[in-house]
């Protein structure tokens, strides 16, 4: 009698337990939209935006950058020095620093995760923004030395970007090919807790976290227990979702409702301090139509930015002139002096000079040729609508552009050919020698270089900057390319954008981080009201 | 001596001559106001280079979206790109019924053809008739995905893919009402006298079978519209800055909250051409099926 008294007061106090328990967890669980999945989550081997989303909050670097993406801060290395030579860096380790899993990190992990990034057989795509590595070593429990074969004064800006994230090797053993698949271990905020592709990624609080970025008010453990993302490609079916309390928080509310959001009484939207990511149309510069610089600055002038800000963003967005945003680190202010601002008519003569002559159908002809430079793009919003305005004033000045808009599935190996003259692309990155080095060198064709540029004098100054210790050395060769490229008109710059997270007002904490696109970063300070 | 034999009996199961047809469409009114609407939608499509009151795919980015009914000068309004809508609706209508007709037309001979072939020469029937079974477990907008992720997207897949899903379809049409043809005496007469297989499919049989074939057509034109549309929202038909219907409507989905016009326009359009099409089907099976005249 009494044992059954004792057992029926046990189920009954566990039923209420767990009710008290899923009442919590829901109530404190964040809901995340957002447009794309990624095909994995492991750090070195995917480059796009939607894997960094997951990456730097289940994962932390040895560095993190400050929100005003210039100021690089301790992470999982609590100091680092540079010799003087600037080959040889030396990170001092956090001792207090726990997996997911509740194993501690040492150094051995961070040389593993590191050499695996450069590692050849795992072919990362971004494995050459670890510099040219001689060797990295621990030297012992807590202290990794980071050996270059020559000067990389970059090197501090990559170690924060999710690419370097340290890993767990024992779970890479584990789960082999299926690691960012079917399991992880790091050292973010958050763990993971569950992937359904293209649906939701659920990733539950690390118990431990306490080594937080300083630029946190909270270093951890993170205030909010549980974070969702959800996959919303439908722009529409996105907004109505935030619009309606059903997610908490997104970076992807187009930009046609943001002045709705901005005016919305439950949502507030707040806007990235510093954030570099350009769009921009690049030009097949060895190919007939393009070819002739003359053309690609008709182009230019041909296209109104602030139009396109207008009419394509809706005034989210900055108009843009030159490859990289002017708040870059090592940004020659010069450039902007030469640039190519929106003057139709003069676009129109130097087509004449170029011996492209108007027909009679308004397109412009040479040698019996119509002048019908193909272009190349991934489908989706806004890019469909800027090819398409592009398009348009093109047609004003008699180019006849033929637009091809492809599925995200064959586009990238589409835009990998030789088979079209111009293509559309938008890019982040954390200074003036990322990008350039990422898309103008010789070495970098066919991709990301796809615009076949291969000048010996690019190649040269580039290989100075990088290489250069101290910084007016850097700025020296840097300022030199970025007039080159301005000069030869090889992009068509059109729009440095913005990014805003719009979330609903019962959540705080809310600041947009710009690194890498990924607004939300380490979310530490989200909490509910 | 053969003629007289053969003639009456070709007669005798013709389909209604092409005045009591129209005169019993004409008797039906929801039939008829399809068949107007359609008249009017074919002319208007065919005039659009006339009638169309902009260059369609002129742009004006000062004038994006402007809502319909408000300004005479535009009375569909404007899309994004500041163009005309009820411009790039005439060609987008011309566009998405040229579309409909090659792959209806292409798909209809191909599959006539087959069917045809499978009736009169038994011994292929099997193997044709199980071609088709394996081409009719695929969906048209599968071929479409397919064959747009080879040649990249564009108005050609798309018409390949639906003339290739069509082909099926009218296969067994065809084969069917050709089966019931073949086990009349007229064909056994034509037979006997002597005449080539040709001249008996061409004389008696495919004329015998036109009534069917153009009735499931009728329909099908209305599906082939819609597949088609259905292709070019998902991206895979018609590229900037083509008027094509589907196109239009999927452009127009990201702006709904805002300019609803852009993508309701072009959807209401298809639903009005599909509808009437069905109706006009309906009302041709009526008068022409054999089975349902009393």
């Amino acid at each position: 009698m009494r044992m059954r008294t004792w057992t029926t007061a046990i189920a009954a106090a566990g039923v209420v337990a767990i009710g008290a328990g899923t009442a919590l967890a829901q109530g404190n669980t964040l809901n995340i939209s957002r447009v794309i999945d990624a095909d994995r989550y492991d750090p070195p081997r995917s480059t796009a935006r939607s894997a960094g989303d997951i990456l730097f909050m289940i994962a932390d670097t040895l560095l993190s950058l400050d929100y005003d993406l210039k100021t690089v801060k301790p992470l999982l290395a609590k100091s680092w020095t540079v010799s003087e030579d600037g080959k040889t860096y030396t990170f001092a380790l956090r001792d207090d620093v726990k997996f997911c899993d509740g194993k501690p990190m040492t150094a051995d992990d961070v040389v593993f995760s590191l050499k695996r990034w450069i590692d050849p057989e795992l072919k990362s795509p971004v494995r050459g923004r670890a510099g040219k590595v001689k060797d990295i070593k621990a030297t012992d429990k807590y202290t990794v030395v980071y050996e270059l074969q020559e000067p990389y004064s970059e090197l501090p800006f990559q170690l924060t970007q999710y690419f370097s994230s340290i890993i767990d090797k024992e779970t890479v053993a584990k789960l082999g090919a299926d690691f960012g698949v079917k399991g992880f271990n790091g050292t973010g905020p958050y763990c993971w807790e569950s992937w359904i592709p293209r649906q939701e990624f659920a990733m539950k609080r690390n118990p431990h976290y306490k080594w937080g970025p300083d630029f946190y008010q909270n270093r951890g453990p993170a205030h909010i227990e549980r974070v969702v993302w959800k996959i919303i490609p439908e722009n529409s079916a996105r907004l109505a979702s935030i619009m309606t309390n059903q997610v908490h928080l997104t970076q992807y509310v187009p930009q046609i409702a943001l002045t709705q959001a901005m005016s919305a009484p439950n949502l507030k939207v707040v806007k990235a301090e510093s954030y570099l990511w350009t769009a921009y149309i690049g030009f097949k510069v060895d190919r007939e139509f393009l070819k002739d610089v003359r053309v690609r600055q008709a182009i230019n002038l041909a296209i109104d930015q602030n139009a396109i800000v207008k009419n394509v963003y809706f005034g989210h967005a900055v108009p843009a002139y030159t490859p990289v945003s002017p708040a870059t680190p090592d940004f020659n202010q010069k450039t902007l002096d030469v640039v190519l601002k929106y003057d139709p008519e003069k676009a129109k003569k130097l087509l004449d000079e170029a011996g492209w002559k108007l027909g009679a159908d308004n397109f412009r002809y040479k040698d019996g040729k119509k002048l019908a430079p193909v272009f190349y793009a991934i489908s989706g919003n806004p890019t469909n609508q800027l090819a398409e305005f592009v398009q348009g004033e093109l047609r004003k000045i008699g180019i006849d552009m033929q637009v091809n808009l492809f599925d995200a599935t064959i586009a990238w190996g589409k835009l990998a050919t030789q088979e079209f003259d111009a293509y559309a692309m938008s890019y982040p990155y954390v200074s003036v020698g990322d990008a350039y080095n990422l898309y103008f060198r010789s070495a970098a064709a066919p991709t990301p270089n796809r615009m076949n540029w291969k000048d010996p004098t690019t190649d040269e100054l580039l290989a100075k900057g990088t290489a250069a210790i101290s910084a007016e050395e850097r700025r020296k060769y840097y300022d030199q390319v970025q007039m080159r490229i301005q000069e030869a008109a090889v992009w068509l710059p059109t729009i440095h954008e913005e990014l805003y997270l719009t979330a609903t007002k019962r959540l705080d904490g809310v600041r947009a981080h710009g690194i890498y696109g990924c607004g939300v970063y380490k979310g530490l300070d989200y909490k509910f009201n | 001596m053969t003629a007289v034999v053969a003639a009456p009996a070709a007669a005798a199961v013709k389909a209604p001559g092409r005045r009591s047809v129209v005169r019993r469409l004409a008797r039906d009114p929801a039939a008829l106001l399809a068949s107007v609407f359609l008249a009017a939608v074919v002319l208007a499509a065919l005039l659009a280079p006339w009638i169309a009151p902009y260059d369609p795919f002129y742009t004006d980015p000062s004038k994006g979206m402007r809502p319909p009914f408000e300004d005479a000068a535009y009375f569909f309004g404007t899309d994004a790109q500041g163009r005309d809508i009820l411009s790039r609706l005439l060609y987008g209508t011309r566009l998405t019924l040229l579309m409909g007709l090659v792959a209806l037309t292409m798909g209809g001979i191909l599959g006539t053809a087959v069917g045809i072939v499978a009736a009169f020469y038994r011994r292929v029937d099997g193997l044709l008739m199980r071609v088709m079974d394996v081409l009719l477990s695929f969906p048209a907008i599968l071929f479409g995905l397919a064959i747009a992720a080879i040649t990249g997207p564009g108005l050609s897949p798309i018409i390949i893919a639906l003339a290739i899903a069509t082909v099926p379809l009218l296969a067994r049409i065809s084969r069917s009402s050709a089966l019931v043809i073949m086990q009349q005496d007229y064909i056994d007469a034509a037979r006997a006298v002597g005449l080539v297989d040709g001249a008996i499919i061409w004389r008696y049989l495919l004329p015998n079978c036109l009534s069917s074939i153009f009735v499931f057509s009728t329909l099908r034109f209305g599906q082939i519209i819609l597949i088609g549309a259905a292709l070019s929202f998902l991206g895979l038909g018609a590229q900037p800055p083509t008027a094509e219907l589907g196109t239009m409507a999927a452009n127009g989905r990201d702006f709904l909250f805002f300019a609803p016009h852009i993508a309701t326009i072009p959807s209401l359009t298809i639903f009005a051409i599909v509808l009437a099409f069905n109706v006009l089907g309906d009302a041709l099976r009526d008068i022409l099926d054999p089975r349902l005249r009393y």
